[in-house]
């Protein structure tokens, strides 16, 4: 089983709750794996678990990167092996509301902008600027507090922090909810994008049409367990939602 | 950002603090032109300067958010000033600033150190845990030194006029080139909202345990500006300082919810207080007054930033 020929993210007899059966799964790079379910099915357990914020009851996660393996045993062992996860409700757990648009992008990565130890505001202005261009930021000024900014601009602020710690994998977590629809497509070509450069993106996502247009893969949740593993020319709306269900196809 | 443009979103952040320093300090040169000629200015400020160094300690706990505070600087002030005077330079008989400097700054940092561990590892709420140290310093202090006793090194006591700018000056730079470094915008980030921190990364614990220990260092400071001061030692003045300096830092448009405003902000509701208590005291009230004057200024001030922040959340 623990043939480390493959770069990306190896789960493997991961167990999510109490008597579910044990998930494997891998994640290769530029590759967009959806996960769908109805609310509370465990696809947001595990996808906070291959972030390190939840500790799985028993399995593990690895992390393949240029031919060294990591265990994925929490959030900050995560982080510096390359995860980067874009939290869902981004009110309560994603933006710094009293804080600058530059300080919530800057947040994940303050030590980049350092100089000897102190900050260059430049230096993170300019890296700033890359990410802006990339995910067409509207944003008056970076020195502007974060909360004058829209919805979907301030999840391109966070999305822009994720990306700035360069992970190997992408985790999102309902990216596109709450954000209009013409930031919901930059978005899309954002993702595409990062999954033809090399990037694996893992998307869980409210709408089963967003994961249809997206992804090459969805597993589909139930109970706590991967109830489907559906691809290809098989992903259709009437199969993931009679999986979600629990229906078979 | 230009230097104008800067110095209006100082005024923003600290708002009322300002006109009201402003005011006040009209209302004094028109009441006792005397008192505040250019020439006594620094004299001025020598009095002020215990109760500013008091603020600004307070700020980077508060800064840290959720519930953060430690009400324990006025006696750590106390204590500092009764562990120099009495145990070092009269016992010891230590006076050279090289030895006594460091030794404060050490206390502060020891007690801060203290009171990190029990609010952010034991995780005793804030208030309560620095309410112990509050007690344990107070009486500590009156342990080592039951009755006031004098003189301080001569060195020292010169710090009390004009020349108090010099520790103030060396607070603000020590601040200045912390606001640059990376734990900065870790510490406004975890004041702001500590769920989104940690989600980004940041090792909460260990940013709030440094700014206890950041309040303490400046703390063990303030306690060398109070001895400069009083010229001597004595075990009540610090505790005193504790509740005007936390009213200080709200005065001064420093958000007790953490994660808004800086040690300038509460330097200037330092200073606020420091005049109100000088017009005051021209009326030759009660120090009774005074203290319902404090609470009357500070819940209008608070109301009145938050009046602000509303109306600014509204132009948006």
């Amino acid at each position: 089983m623990a043939d480390h020929t493959a770069a990306g993210l190896a789960v493997r007899d991961l167990v999510i709750a109490p008597s579910a059966s044990a998930i494997t799964q891998e994640v290769a790079p530029g590759e967009i794996v959806g996960l769908a379910g109805l609310d509370g099915h465990g696809q947001e357990l595990f996808l906070k678990m291959l972030a390190g914020l939840e500790q799985p009851l028993s399995g593990s996660i690895e992390l393949g990167v240029s031919g060294t393996f990591r265990k994925i045993t929490g959030l900050r062992k995560a982080v510096a092996s390359g995860i980067a996860y874009l939290p869902r409700d981004r009110r309560a757990n994603g933006i710094f509301p009293t804080q600058s648009v530059l300080d919530n992008f800057a947040v994940s990565t303050l030590s980049r902008d350092a100089r000897l130890g102190l900050i260059s505001p430049a230096a993170r202005k300019a890296r700033y600027n890359i990410y802006r261009e990339k995910l067409s930021i509207v944003a008056p000024r970076p020195d502007a507090p974060i909360t004058t900014l829209s919805g979907g601009n301030q999840q391109k602020v966070l999305l822009a922090r994720a990306l700035a710690l360069d992970p190997a994998i992408l985790l999102l977590n309902d990216p596109t909810r709450g954000v209009d629809v013409a930031t919901r497509h930059v978005l899309y070509e954002v993702f595409r994008g990062l999954a033809a450069d090399g990037m694996g993106l893992v998307i869980l996502s409210s709408e089963i049409a967003e994961i249809l247009l997206l992804c090459q893969r969805v597993l589909v949740f139930r109970e706590n367990e991967v109830a489907a593993e559906i691809s290809g020319e098989a992903m259709t709306t009437e199969s993931v939602i009679s999986a979600m269900f629990g229906r078979a196809a | 950002m230009s230097p104008l443009a800067r110095l209006l979103s100082l005024g923003r952040s600290v708002g009322f603090a300002v006109v009201l320093l402003a005011v006040l300090l009209a209302v004094n040169l028109i009441l006792s032109p005397a008192r505040f000629q250019p020439g006594s200015w620094g004299a001025l400020v020598g009095l002020a300067a215990p109760l500013i160094g008091a603020a600004i300690a307070s700020t980077p706990v508060i800064l840290a958010g959720r519930g953060g505070i430690d009400i324990s600087v006025g006696p750590l002030m106390g204590f500092v000033n009764a562990v120099v005077i009495q145990m070092l330079f009269l016992k010891a008989g230590i006076s050279s600033p090289l030895l006594l400097v460091p030794a404060a700054l050490l206390i502060g940092a020891l007690v801060g150190a203290a009171n990190g561990f029990l609010a952010t590892i034991v995780r005793i709420q804030p208030i309560v845990a620095t309410l112990g140290t509050y007690l344990i310093l107070t009486g500590v202090t009156l342990t080592i030194l039951p009755a006031p006793i004098g003189p301080a090194p001569a060195w020292l006591k010169t710090l009390s006029g004009p020349l108090s700018m010099l520790p103030l000056a060396l607070m603000f730079i020590a601040w200045w080139l912390v606001r640059r470094t990376p734990y900065h915008d870790q510490l406004m980030a975890v004041g702001s909202d500590d769920r989104a921190a940690y989600t980004a990364g940041v090792d909460v614990t260990r940013v709030r345990f440094i700014a206890y220990v950041m309040t303490g260092i400046l703390g063990g400071c303030a306690g060398l500006m109070l001895t400069a001061l009083i010229g001597s030692a004595d075990p009540n003045i610090g505790p005193t300082y504790t509740l005007i300096a936390i009213a200080a830092v709200a005065l001064g448009g420093v958000s007790l919810a953490g994660g808004r405003g800086g040690i300038a902000g509460a330097a200037i509701g330092a200073i606020d207080i420091f005049l109100l208590q000088s017009v005051l005291t021209t009326f030759n009230v009660s120090t009774f007054v005074l203290q319902i004057a404090y609470g009357a200024i500070l819940v209008l001030a608070v109301m009145l930033t938050a009046l602000q922040e509303r109306l600014a959340m509204r132009g948006r």
